[in-house]
């Protein structure tokens, strides 16, 4: 026996069944449609991965063909600058779908990079375009998805403490693994500290003073890349000014 | 840790066996030839990556002695030329500009520890140009509390150095002695008077050192009872912060200077034990707290301290209060502890050598941590450093089932506890007093490189555990 993954993985589907983390599974099972019914609406185009950590699903430019779910593992998103400086768009955990940037476009505006072993469910966008119209719970889901994906990036923008900013990281990476059915106060960080201070626009000394004050203050306790929320109500007032919903 | 401890003679002879002695798991012997220069790289900056990277500690092995102690185990470069610590200090400069680009800047060094060999081969001047060396290179800390130690030979000292060592930065000195019964000395090829020692400690208080460390070893030739009790006595007068005892490891085979030691001189193991005991019941009656396995320290001890309130660690410098850092060697053989990873350095100098000058981080052997090594490294740490294994927190810290995972390893554990070594229920093991001195053989109940069933007394790779 080996000790237990911490990272969480979905249970895997079938061809009858959804994965447990499936983006949309809900929203096509209210109206009906198993996943024998959307393959043979041809909008399932396969389950992608294992994408090894540091491996790139897309990049700036390429193609767009189809949105992916993520059943496993962490997907980052990122741009570069002109002067070659990356800039991280976002964390994309199980059960969360990268590419919903790209719809207006022909091409991925982004790149998508695994941060671990990643599996993913790619749809045909056209395919789940055309079946949303029959499905007004399909669509509203799709909607939802996208007005989530425009938020994240507004988010930061404002004037907010190192604190404030890592309460509110912390906060909602807990709501959405809870939402997933993952424990939503203890769970590994698959991102860089780098990686957590450029999306956060801080220092990466920023980032570890801060946990460093919050797991003083006993709010979180911190083994390397591993968090436990020890406070989630504390750090939740913390972050209500940014994470205002 | 209780300052009493039953001490039964019958029952130390029967476990008088091979076993490792725990600065590191998995041991050095696990390591292996593939683990190179790029992996230990690759470990370093993922341990940048942590939300609170650790900070740091140095080690610098210094492989340079004057005169070869006969009992010695320590890789060394016997030499009278003190030219050849320019060449040295020169490579180790070089390496430390090849590795310190991997940490970051933010990570502060806690620790530095110049060991050896004999570090006061080197002249002041030379520490002084080594430590700006580690200061260009690495953040370490202003902190009171640091901890910068170095080993100093009474033997070849020139006691107004120490005072410049102060004023280096260093507030630890950790002294070797032995044995002050001048036939030991002469046995082992160390001659060192009672002044000299206690002339360098006095001088050590003086200049502002926090911690003054003495090392001893029982089970030397022509050691015995009436000897020892006297060097014992004289060590307690000088009130040493900490004291180590250990024990002689005979290993011809292994060490080539120790085939100087004749085994007819060697005690025999009840002399032996009955010298371990005599440490152990003047130390504890002097105030001292029983750190493990062979260490002892006034109560008011950084290493005390730290124990009382949980933060102790073991590594390969000994017991250590910096629990919480990445470890760094540096030099010839030197052995470093990045993230998941154990690396060693080439254990001769020309191979060391050649790396530095091809401008490539010297690592020549080392391992990858596995998930099975990092539970057994925790359990094995908590034993060594507490004398008891606190379930809960395995069980939390590595999401096992202890008892499911450690299933091998309860009758082991069975076959102590009907001597009376430990105790264990579904929560807790525990060393019992009686145990504590064989700490050892019960981390070994834990160590998945040991073969269980045949004892490794065929290949001489462990010292006895006595």
């Amino acid at each position: 026996m080996s000790p237990i993954s911490r990272n969480p993985i979905a249970d895997d589907g079938d061809e009858l069944h959804f994965c447990s983390t499936c983006a949309f599974s809900a929203a096509c099972m209210e109206h009906g449609f198993d996943k024998s019914r959307l393959n043979e609406l041809h909008v399932l185009v396969a389950h992608v991965g294992p994408f090894a950590e540091g491996e790139h699903i897309f990049r700036e430019g390429d193609p767009f063909e189809a949105i992916a779910a993520v059943r496993a593992g962490t997907v980052k998103t990122y741009v570069t600058d002109s002067e070659g400086r990356e800039q991280v768009q976002g964390f994309f955990l199980p059960g969360e779908v990268i590419g919903l940037n790209a719809i207006s476009s022909s091409k991925y505006p982004c790149n998508a990079v695994a941060l671990d072993s990643v599996m993913l469910c790619r749809f045909s966008f056209p395919g789940i375009a055309a079946l949303a119209a029959k499905l007004p719970g399909l669509q509203q889901h799709l909607f939802r998805l996208l007005s989530q994906d425009i938020g994240k990036a507004a988010l930061l923008a404002g004037n907010y403490t190192a604190d404030e900013r890592l309460a509110a990281f912390l906060v909602s990476l807990s709501r959405r693994y809870a939402a997933r059915g993952f424990s939503p106060t203890r769970f590994r960080l698959t991102m860089t500290r780098t990686d957590i201070a450029n999306y956060l626009r801080l220092a990466s000394e920023s980032v570890s003073r801060g946990f460093r004050r919050l797991q003083d203050l006993h709010l979180v306790e911190v083994d390397r890349r591993e968090i436990e929320l020890l406070d989630l109500p504390k750090l939740e007032a913390m972050a209500s000014s940014i994470l205002r919903s | 840790m209780a300052t009493t401890i039953a001490f039964d003679a019958e029952l130390l002879g029967r476990y008088d066996k091979p076993g490792p002695r725990y600065t590191s798991y998995p041991t050095a012997p696990a390591f292996h030839a593939d683990f190179n220069a790029a992996q230990l790289r690759h470990h370093a900056l993922r341990s940048n990556q942590e939300l609170i990277p650790r900070p740091l500690s140095i080690y610098v092995h210094v492989p340079f002695c004057f005169s070869p102690c006969f009992y010695c185990g320590c890789n060394r470069v016997i030499t009278r030329d003190t030219s050849r610590a320019a060449p040295y200090l020169l490579r180790l400069a070089r390496e430390i500009e090849l590795i310190a680009p991997w940490y970051a800047r933010d990570r502060e060094v806690l620790q530095v520890h110049l060991g050896g060999g004999t570090p006061n081969f080197l002249k002041p001047e030379q520490v002084y140009e080594l430590m700006e060396s580690l200061r260009r290179n690495f953040h370490l800390t202003h902190l009171p509390q640091r901890d910068f130690s170095i080993e100093l030979d009474p033997r070849f000292l020139n006691v107004g150095d120490i005072a410049s060592y102060a004023a280096i930065g260093f507030t630890r000195a950790s002294f070797g002695v032995q044995d002050f019964d001048p036939v030991v000395q002469k046995a082992v090829n160390r001659e060192q008077t009672v002044e000299q020692t206690l002339n360098a400690i006095t001088a050590c208080r003086d200049s502002g050192f926090r911690s003054v460390n003495v090392d001893l070893i029982y089970g030397l030739p022509k050691q015995n009872l009436v000897g020892f009790a006297n060097s014992l006595d004289t060590v307690l007068d000088a009130r040493p912060d900490r004291v180590a005892v250990y024990g002689y490891a005979h290993m011809p085979q292994v060490f080539k200077a120790q085939t100087q030691i004749k085994d007819a001189d060697l005690p025999d193991a009840g002399t032996k034990l009955a010298l371990l005991q005599l440490a152990i019941e003047k130390l504890t009656a002097a105030g001292y707290q029983h750190i493990g396995m062979d260490h002892f320290a006034l109560p008011d001890d950084d290493l005390s301290v730290a124990q009382a309130a949980g933060h102790l660690h073991r590594n390969f410098m000994g017991y250590t209060t910096h629990a919480e850092c990445d470890l760094i060697g540096l030099g010839v053989s030197a052995i470093s502890h990045v993230g998941d990873s154990f690396s060693q350095n080439p254990r001769e100098l020309p191979g060391w050598e050649l790396a530095i000058d091809r401008g490539q981080a010297p690592v020549w052997r080392g391992l990858e941590l596995s998930a099975d090594d990092r539970v057994r490294a925790e359990v094995i740490q908590q034993l060594m450093c507490n004398a008891a294994v606190d379930i809960a927190t395995i069980e939390r810290r590595h999401d096992v089932d202890f008892w499911n995972y450690f299933a091998a390893s309860r009758p082991r554990l069975q076959e102590l506890s009907e001597d009376g070594l430990v105790e264990f229920s579904e929560a807790r093991i525990a060393a019992t007093s009686r145990g504590r001195l064989l700490l050892r053989i019960i981390a070994m109940c834990f160590d998945n490189y040991l073969d269980h069933q045949n004892a490794p007394a065929a290949r001489p790779r462990y010292s006895r555990v006595i």
